[in-house]
């Protein structure tokens, strides 16, 4: 399915507002690329199997090239932590779920609550997952696919920008 | 509906206070027998309504209990679909539960939960809501926006305008708009509201907008930790307000509002809603779910944030906790 009018429109604002430099989103094939720098928003239909459609995941490596020299910025550990959940990520057969808004994620109806899911739950269609909270809406976000939950991508109380992934699920 | 004779008998009663109205012409305007509304008086008197029955004369209203029944805001309301239905409840967990469940049934736009009481009145993250008996406004409104799920967040800043001008327009408080929806009466919260969602990526299922006023409550209602940081519309204007009039007062607002959105968008509420926030200009600290946010609160983004301008640059807020001093 193609973008609707009003959802590019949403998109571009949204992302005027945010510090957000450049936008990608893969949508069942349609891909949209929103840049800040030219102001320019360009439309392309179903793309060659390159550029994964990981949009705003955390910085991934542009190119598979490796580097001589190890990651410079990141703590070892740290980039280790990220290394399993981009894999996951990139892996296509996995069902994003995400944030359609930008807000803050709550994993659990209250803090002392258990979380909504975690990883190896079982979910279905109207399986709420979390809650994305901004100017005190409330919006219980729905899995909209059945299966089971693989991994949780973002922290409980971080903030979430909008089409973000916040859960990766299996599919069955 | 099987109330409706006795929301019918009860609205031609409130006309005519404090006149006398016979029998016979009761029964005309309402449509049924005199047998029948002897017996809906009986009931309304049951319900602590009193009704003088004057040989000759007929029935006039003497006395109306504060209830927030639809009977008793069918009379007031000016509304085309606010509060067109209503379910009401005597005591409730919380009117926002009933709402989902209502919602999920298929309630229409404009469906109101009310409740005189709520004993486990929510707030914001499994917090509670402090809501006793016949002391204040406990609602739910249902929404139906046709709005993409995005935008929805910018109802929660409609509803605070449309609260406030309706409290505005009945008492003539000074009362203003905390970010993102708090009303404060000198700095002290007198209403919260609470929005919850459910939708998918593309869609809005339903929307519930949960209002919490306290209007004649006193202090001695509350614990001790709330008496600093809460007040009500009674305490602040030194009088007893009539609920019914009240919320017939903010549903006619809100709806207002809300059709001066769907037409127009998001500018003319933002503009209403900046004139009525007290803290625009001022030195704020936003508590956020990351951190403590330090600056001088400007104005609404486009969604709804408030930016706050800091030595890092403007930075836009979308959750937080608002502390600031009147100086």
């Amino acid at each position: 399915m193609a973008f609707k009018m009003h959802e590019i429109r949403e998109l571009i604002r949204l992302i005027d507002e945010s510090q957000i430099e450049e936008f990608k989103i893969d949508n069942e094939g349609a891909k949209l690329v929103i840049k800040k720098a030219t102001g320019r928003a360009t439309l392309v239909t179903p793309a060659p199997e390159t550029a994964p459609a990981a949009a705003l995941t955390p910085a991934p490596a542009a190119e598979p090239v490796k580097p001589a020299a190890p990651a410079p910025q990141a703590a070892p550990q740290e980039a280790k932590a990220e290394a399993p959940a981009q894999d996951a990520a990139l892996d296509e057969t996995l069902h994003k779920i995400v944030s359609p808004m930008v807000g803050t994620f709550y994993r659990a109806p209250a803090p002392d609550a258990d979380p909504y899911v975690k990883e190896g739950d079982r979910v279905d269609e109207k399986t709420v997952v979390c809650i994305v909270e901004a100017m005190k809406l409330m919006n219980e976000i729905e899995a909209e696919v059945r299966g089971t939950i693989v991994k949780v991508l973002v922290e409980n109380g971080q903030l979430v920008e909008y089409g973000q992934p916040l859960f990766l699920v299996k599919t069955d | 509906m099987a109330s409706s004779i006795r929301d019918e008998l009860l609205k031609v009663l409130i006309e005519h206070q404090p006149h006398f109205l016979s029998g016979e012409e009761i029964s005309r305007r309402v449509g049924c027998s005199r047998a029948a509304i002897w017996k809906h008086i009986e009931e309304l008197r049951h319900e602590g309504y009193e009704i003088e029955a004057k040989p000759r004369n007929g029935y006039r209203l003497v006395y109306r209990p504060d209830r927030v029944a639809p009977e008793e805001l069918a009379p007031h309301l000016q509304t085309k679909r606010f509060g067109r239905h209503i379910r009401y409840e005597y005591s409730t967990p919380s009117t926002q539960t009933l709402a989902h469940q209502w919602a999920r049934e298929g309630a229409p736009e404009g469906a109101v939960v009310i409740a005189e009481e709520q004993v486990q009145g929510k707030g914001r993250m499994g917090r509670t809501w402090h809501s006793p008996p016949q002391t204040g406004v406990w609602m739910s409104l249902i929404l139906r926006p046709p709005i993409s799920l995005a935008e929805a967040s910018q109802l929660t800043l409609l509803a605070s305008v449309g609260v406030q001008q309706g409290i505005k327009r009945v008492t003539g408080l000074p009362i203003q708009i905390k970010w993102p929806n708090d009303l404060l009466i000198h700095g002290k919260k007198v209403c919260g509201i609470l929005t919850e969602l459910r939708g998918e990526q593309d869609q809005i299922h339903y929307m519930i907008i949960g209002i919490g006023i306290n209007v004649n409550t006193t202090s001695e209602h509350w614990p001790e930790e709330l008496k600093k940081i809460a007040t009500s519309l009674a305490i602040e204007s030194g009088g007893h307000l009539h609920r019914a009039t009240l919320i017939a007062a903010i549903l006619k607002e809100l709806e207002e509002v809300y059709q001066e959105y769907l037409n127009s968008g998001f500018r003319v509420i933002k503009s209403k809603w900046e004139q009525a926030a007290g803290m625009l200009g001022k030195t704020i600290t936003a508590r956020t779910p990351q951190g403590l946010i330090t600056g001088v609160a400007e104005r609404l983004n486009e969604s709804g944030a408030l930016l706050i301008r800091t030595d890092q640059g403007v930075i836009p807020v979308y959750s937080a906790d608002i502390d600031w001093k009147e100086i």
